[in-house]
């Protein structure tokens, strides 16, 4: 006989109704407390390396216009906009009291930096606008978006005006490497298999301190993978192929 | 277009199905490189209805699976990530299969609206839960008789009577079918009193006592697998109609004149050059799909862009009568214990 079989061991509907309210309900208790010296610890080096990062995508977009020079104006407006973002998250630490750590972001950014000199003086438009308008930027969107959700206000506001423009970045590096898929799809691919790992490196580098900020490692990772799974999508590669291009991130 | 979110029915399953899609990057990771994986528009199919209009639609795998239930935050993400897919995809009417509607549901996502830089819209999804419902009691009806049971004279306990599609089940046996009794059973009393008060009939009873009484019991909840049941009290011949999912009531329920038969599943009339079923494991998955994704089919056909199944007990009679006129007229048909020749046991 089995008579102790009780509906309460059944999963119905209702049953996880309670998990529902204690975990969703005050979205705004997810917030961190942006006054504690940890807080501002962890923000010293993720506000640095958003700082150096958007110096480097202004420095990176003039860059690429020495090698398409009929661009020089479209890539100019795309690196002052750039510099205006440079600003913005300047002012985000600024506003919460902490002093960016610059060395510690240079230092993060040097291989793919490096990575990017070499493709820069070998004329390799192609691995170049990987790096920038594919790999950095659908970092940084990923990154923003995640950090939209649990960001002060003031940084929230900035954050969110920034995203609008990210999404127009990644859209002109797309374009470039479609119309050209059929002569850059070799360099694109070799130059992905060298520089995702970075990323994903880069990645768990900063994991850590991202949490302080409670920003999740996985839900940071999944973003880079959404971002970056529909720019490949919109360039035109298949499944088969994104997929051959993501596995590199998970080597 | 239409378009159906799913989701395999566990990591394990997950993992071969992407590997036999050419998706090796998530196919070789763990469960920590799918938590992170983004969703996936697996199939584009075109559809015939009987009547002659094509539609088109697309499969999205959300890259969920059972496992990551217990992560609240990656389950949300999924579903909502997968939604975000559909829209950004331009399709008009999507149906949350599997998980992803008891997710939506249960983890209150309608507070989230904005994805990234979309906004989604509602009323391009549907739960597909009220031809889930017309299914289940169209099942019932075609099928208790050819076991010999008179629905006049049958006694039916709904299990998970209070949930959407359990209570408009209670709704549809009470006014349409003339039933000699109706059992309800839930975990939570309340609405279970409420549901009892709006129907003005039908008996709330525990399931123990429910089970021994009842010629046909519909589970619109799912079981876990530890517990146990002794076939020994049940009526014979009893129909059992498993509407929870995953389906799992077969496992538990052997033995002569015991007919278990799978709820919420439908049969189109013609193949459909498609291979999202075969991964949700149908057994004629040329033909056959969960209600909850024809509905979505339906709608497309009718051209009905409206987030026709959603939220909870908004589903009405004549809700029901629509999607079943228009799912015969377009081809699909409720299938029947005659599917199963292996449960079968008279």
């Amino acid at each position: 006989m089995h008579n102790e079989l009780k509906i309460t061991d059944m999963q119905t509907l209702e049953s996880n109704k309670k998990i529902t309210e204690e975990t969703t309900n005050p979205i705004s208790l997810d917030l961190p407390d942006f006054t504690t010296d940890s807080y501002k610890d962890a923000y010293s080096r993720i506000n640095a390396i958003v700082i150096e990062g958007e110096q480097e995508a202004h420095d990176n977009y003039i860059s690429i216009a020495t090698l398409i020079p009929n661009e020089l104006e479209e890539l100019t407006k795309l690196a002052r906009m750039e510099m205006k973002h440079k600003k913005g998250f300047t002012a985000c630490g600024r506003n919460l009291g902490v002093v960016a750590d610059m060395e510690f972001a240079k230092k993060f950014f040097s291989k793919l930096h490096g990575n990017f000199q070499v493709a820069l003086e070998k004329g390799n438009l192609t691995t170049c606008l990987l790096i920038q308008a594919i790999l950095i930027e659908a970092f940084a969107i990923s990154a923003y978006n995640v950090y939209i959700r649990v960001a002060d206000p003031f940084a929230k506001k900035i954050t969110e005006g920034v995203v609008k423009d990210e999404y127009l970045h990644l859209n002109y590096g797309q374009e470039w490497l479609k119309e050209n898929l059929s002569t850059c799809k070799e360099e694109l691919m070799e130059a992905n298999k060298v520089n995702l790992p970075l990323i994903k490196k880069m990645l768990d580098e900063v994991a850590d301190d991202a949490s302080v900020l409670a920003m999740d490692r996985e839900e940071l990772m999944e973003e880079f993978m959404i971002a970056y799974q529909d720019t490949l999508m919109e360039i035109g590669l298949d499944n088969r192929e994104i997929a051959r291009m993501a596995m590199a991130a998970i080597v | 277009m239409f378009g159906l979110i799913g989701h395999s029915t566990s990591f394990e399953d997950a993992k071969r199905k992407a590997s036999m899609l050419g998706f090796d990057h998530i196919a070789d990771g763990n469960l920590d490189v799918w938590c992170t994986a983004p969703p996936q528009l697996v199939e584009n199919v075109e559809v015939k209805s009987a009547t002659g209009i094509s539609i088109e639609g697309s499969y999205i795998d959300s890259c969920f699976v059972p496992e990551m239930l217990s992560r609240f935050k990656t389950a949300r993400r999924k579903v909502l990530n997968a939604m975000e897919l559909a829209q950004k995809k331009g399709i008009n009417i999507t149906a949350l299969g599997g998980f992803t509607s008891i997710i939506f549901e249960n983890f209150n996502l309608l507070q989230h609206k904005q994805i990234r830089n979309t906004s989604l819209e509602w009323e391009r999804f549907t739960t597909g839960n009220t031809h889930t419902a017309w299914v289940i009691c169209k099942q019932l009806e075609i099928n208790a008789p050819r076991i010999g049971i008179d629905l006049k004279k049958a006694t039916v306990a709904v299990i998970g009577a209070t949930g959407d599609i359990g209570s408009a089940v209670c709704r549809w046996l009470i006014n349409k079918t003339g039933i000699s009794e109706l059992l309800m059973v839930a975990r939570q009393q309340e609405p279970l009193a409420l549901l009892q008060k709006e129907l003005d009939g039908g008996t709330i009873t525990s399931l123990n006592e429910a089970l021994p009484q009842a010629d046909i019991v519909v589970w619109v909840a799912s079981m876990p697998k530890t517990i146990e049941i002794d076939t020994d009290n049940l009526k014979k011949p009893c129909l059992m109609i498993d509407g929870g999912y995953p389906k799992n009531l077969d496992e538990k329920f052997q033995g002569e004149n015991i007919h278990v038969l799978k709820g919420g599943i439908v049969e189109f009339f013609n193949d459909i050059g498609w291979n999202m079923m075969e991964l949700a494991e149908m057994q004629n998955p040329q033909r056959e799909m969960f209600a909850c994704f024809a509905e979505a089919m339906i709608l497309e056909f009718e051209k009905c862009h409206t987030n026709f199944s959603w939220g909870r007990n908004n589903i009405s009679l004549e809700k029901m009568e629509f999607i079943g006129a228009a799912s015969l007229k377009h081809g699909f048909s409720a299938i029947g214990l005659d599917k199963q020749p292996n449960v079968l046991t008279v």
